[in-house]
């Protein structure tokens, strides 16, 4: 049985033409469809959208439900016209000459098979223009180059000799010269209809609980995952609204942004249920909606020589479950502050990119080692370390000479005792102009220290507040002023410590272990 | 002759199927293969304890780090953290008390990004809420559970220098071995800092550092030695008390 012959029809609504209605999506975020665009899906599912008024449809097939290419034109002038647009309706055996005859002529236009350069022979060369402007892959138009030379319509541009006419103005030319021909320069690519990755299910009665959540939970994701792996897509982002008991029924949504595409049940169920923990719904749920925004799924190329690290799945569970064992702000990957405050750090989320290591275990031969210019050596020493105290413990200093000789503490596991060595003192200050409501109580038998009073008076809290507490401890805020000291005790122990200057009070900063 | 080859024979199968240790006296298995075989132990970093060690810390069991109060046990630890994640292998550190410098993770040379940091509740002054310290340190062993299920850590440390005495000892001793039968036959190497044994027998290497001595120049400290000495070492061949390897610090 031989193939049927290609056939397209083109709808263009001309301006002016402001009526038709067209049909809201079933998101209600959606805009209305284009009525253009509705009367083209009520006749073919393939249908390629250049603008809101010019679309283009492969027709080919439908002869034998309609009849004659004549027939089919006018089924789609009265569908278009049942909903109120006067379009104008073109049908070639390309695409290019149906869109051209759509633009330039009224009504309806059908051209006979092989006729379709005769068709667009007559048409004046400006139409070159309004195809450009409605299909925006097409190369530039030298519409300039041609009225130089002097053609008015399609036929004279077509009829010019191809090489020439590719010596003077190249390829552009020639595709151009293809178009005043009718010629497709490549085949309709369909429009396709963004499929909704979501999944409703109303419940008989009310659940409390995140145990019989789970398998609702399992029952609405199945079915999406399905639609994803058929058009090899992962979830980028996870919604989960909860419809709950009470008037009016309140939802609680909760938005999960996951770090790479995941497309496995059991997973995405099981960090929705951790954030749920983390975010436990108020009332009793009668209504679970699970919604995935897709994304292209992630490719993963085995390798047989870096070792093995847990998958993204598996770090987002890991990361998902220590966070609602420990807290959100107690679990990442620590990062480094832009401050010369002691102790300063700040957290960043341990990514799943940092598995991806393309580093290999064992050094290729005549490769940098691993690690780049700044690579690790081992060493017959290391490097000292300090384990800081987030909260500065205080302290009890005697001091001689101006130089710590015992140093003791009513905290446990601070025993304290005579400094047999100390070195220092390193005054450290910084961020003094940050306008903040630091206490700064008088200091008794100040003497005027250079740049004080000019610091104080940038200070806006009273004196009067000022309390034991406050004084015991150092405020919080980002301003400091200290001197410091390492000093190593009779028991053993190397502590770090420091007099704030503001206080006269001292504290157990961080230990040398 | 037929009768010592048969012996031979059943001895390997029945190590290969991790029987031995029903045995009376546990069959003697052969120390890591190679010496700086990275699939056998990871390396620490410090030449002159690697090499004592046979190349490094051993992978799959529960090894220990412990030692007083600046005898350098954190010092080594940001050490070890440094060489794995150096090697492209994931870490991970459970600080119970959260007591992790980042300048000083940094300046060990800890690739920051592959470091999984889990910060503790664990308080060193509880007043007189104690059960607080249990529940936070309970916690925290749940964090470390997790982390060696999902498994694939190069490197994981269970920080708990500071951690009172008492609140550790109250941990059933079941801990321990359920942790080490967790890593067991995988490449984790998983480290104990403390300030005194945990593990016991559960553990399969434990160093122990001894009492710091500081170096102080004219206006500075310049560093910290100290001994490493090796308590029991399960697949060692040398002798424990044998083994002792001085350390060093330098800013």
């Amino acid at each position: 049985m031989p193939e049927p012959q290609p056939l397209f029809a083109c709808l263009y609504r001309p301006p002016g033409n402001h009526g038709g209605h067209g049909v809201h999506g079933e998101d209600s975020g959606s805009a209305s469809v284009s009525p253009v665009l509705c009367v083209a899906s009520a006749f073919s599912p393939r249908y390629e959208r250049h603008r809101d008024d010019l679309v283009s449809i492969d027709i080919s097939g439908l002869g034998r439900l309609l009849g004659p290419p004549r027939a089919i034109g006018e089924e789609l002038r009265r569908d278009a016209a049942s909903r109120g647009l006067r379009v104008h309706i073109a049908i070639a055996r390309t695409r290019t000459a149906a869109m051209i005859l759509a633009l330039a002529r009224p009504g309806l236009t059908v051209v006979d098979d092989g006729g379709e350069a005769q068709a667009l022979a007559s048409i004046g060369i400006g139409i070159l223009d309004g195809v450009k402007s409605r299909v925006s892959s097409l190369t530039d138009l030298p519409l300039a180059a041609f009225r130089h030379w002097g053609l008015t319509t399609l036929g004279e541009l077509a009829a010019l000799p191809s090489a020439d006419l590719a010596a003077r103005l190249g390829m552009q030319g020639l595709v151009w010269q293809a178009i005043a021909r009718g010629d497709d320069g490549r085949p309709l690519v369909p429009d396709v209809a963004e499929e909704p990755f979501a999944s409703t299910l109303d419940l008989e009665w009310p659940i409390e609980g995140l145990e019989p959540l789970s398998f609702v939970l399992t029952r609405l994701l199945e079915p999406i995952v399905t639609r994803l792996e058929r058009r090899d897509r992962g979830v980028a982002v996870l919604h989960v609204e909860l419809r709950l008991s009470g008037s009016p029924p309140p939802t609680h949504v909760r938005r999960l942004e996951l770090p790479t595409p995941i497309r496995d049940v059991r997973t995405l169920r099981t960090l929705a249920l951790l954030d749920l923990e983390s975010h436990p719904p108020p009332a009793a749920i009668e209504r679970v909606t699970v919604r995935a925004d897709p994304t292209p799924a992630r490719i993963v190329q085995h390798t047989l020589f870096t070792r093995a690290v847990p998958t993204p799945e598996q770090l987002s569970t890991l990361v998902a479950r220590l966070n609602a064992l420990m807290g959100a702000d107690r679990i990442g990957a620590p990062a480094e502050m832009d401050t010369y405050r002691p102790g300063a750090f700040g957290m960043t989320p341990f990514a799943a990119h940092a598995s991806a290591s393309s580093v290999d275990s064992r050094p290729r031969r005549g490769a940098d080692p691993v690690g780049g210019p700044e690579a690790f050596v081992a060493a017959p020493h290391v490097v000292s370390a300090l384990r800081r105290c987030r909260q500065p413990v205080p302290a009890r200093v005697a001091v001689a000479d101006g130089r710590p000789v015992r140093v003791t503490t009513d905290r446990r596991g601070f025993a304290g005792g005579a400094v047999v060595q100390c070195a220092g003192p390193w005054r450290t200050s910084g961020e003094w102009w940050t306008f903040g409501d630091r206490v700064v109580p008088a200091r008794s038998g100040t003497s005027g220290e250079p740049g004080r009073e000019t610091a104080q008076a940038f200070l806006t809290a009273p004196a009067a507040q000022t309390s034991q507490a406050s004084q015991a401890c150092p405020a919080r805020e980002s301003y400091w002023h200290r001197d410091e000291w390492d000093v190593a005790l009779s028991d053993g122990a190397i502590y770090r410590i420091f007099q704030d200057r503001d206080t006269d009070a001292w504290f157990i900063d961080a230990v040398v272990d | 002759m037929m009768a010592t080859l048969a012996r031979a024979d059943l001895e390997s199968l029945l190590r290969a199927r991790r029987l031995d240790r029903t045995l009376t006296t546990a069959i003697p298995t052969s120390p890591p293969s190679a010496a700086h075989d990275d699939l056998a132990v990871a390396a620490a970093g410090v030449t002159t304890l690697d090499a004592s060690l046979g190349g490094g810390v051993p992978r799959g069991q529960l090894s220990e780090l412990v030692g007083v109060r600046s005898s350098g046990r954190t010092s080594l630890m940001l050490r070890m953290l440094a060489a794995a994640t150096a090697r492209g292998e994931l870490v991970a550190l459970v600080d119970a008390v959260d007591r992790l410098d980042v300048a000083s993770a940094a300046a060990a040379g800890i690739a920051l990004d592959r470091l999984l940091w889990v910060r503790g509740h664990v308080s060193a002054n509880p007043g007189l809420c104690r059960d607080t310290n249990q529940r936070a340190l309970e916690q925290a062993i749940r964090a470390l559970t997790l982390v060696l299920q999902a498994g694939n850590f190069g490197l994981v440390v269970f920080d708990a220098a500071d951690v009172p005495a008492d609140a550790l000892r109250r941990l059933p001793f079941t801990t321990w071995l359920r942790l080490q039968r967790m890593i067991e036959g995988t490449q984790t190497t998983c480290v104990l800092v403390g300030s005194e044994r945990m593990a016991r027998s559960a553990a399969g290497l434990t160093l122990e550092l001894s009492a710091p001595r500081a170096a102080c120049g004219p206006r500075r400290f310049t560093g910290v030695s100290t001994e490493a000495r090796l308590i029991q070492a399960r697949h060692h061949a040398r002798a424990a008390a044998a083994l002792r390897v001085p350390l060093s610090t330098a800013w």
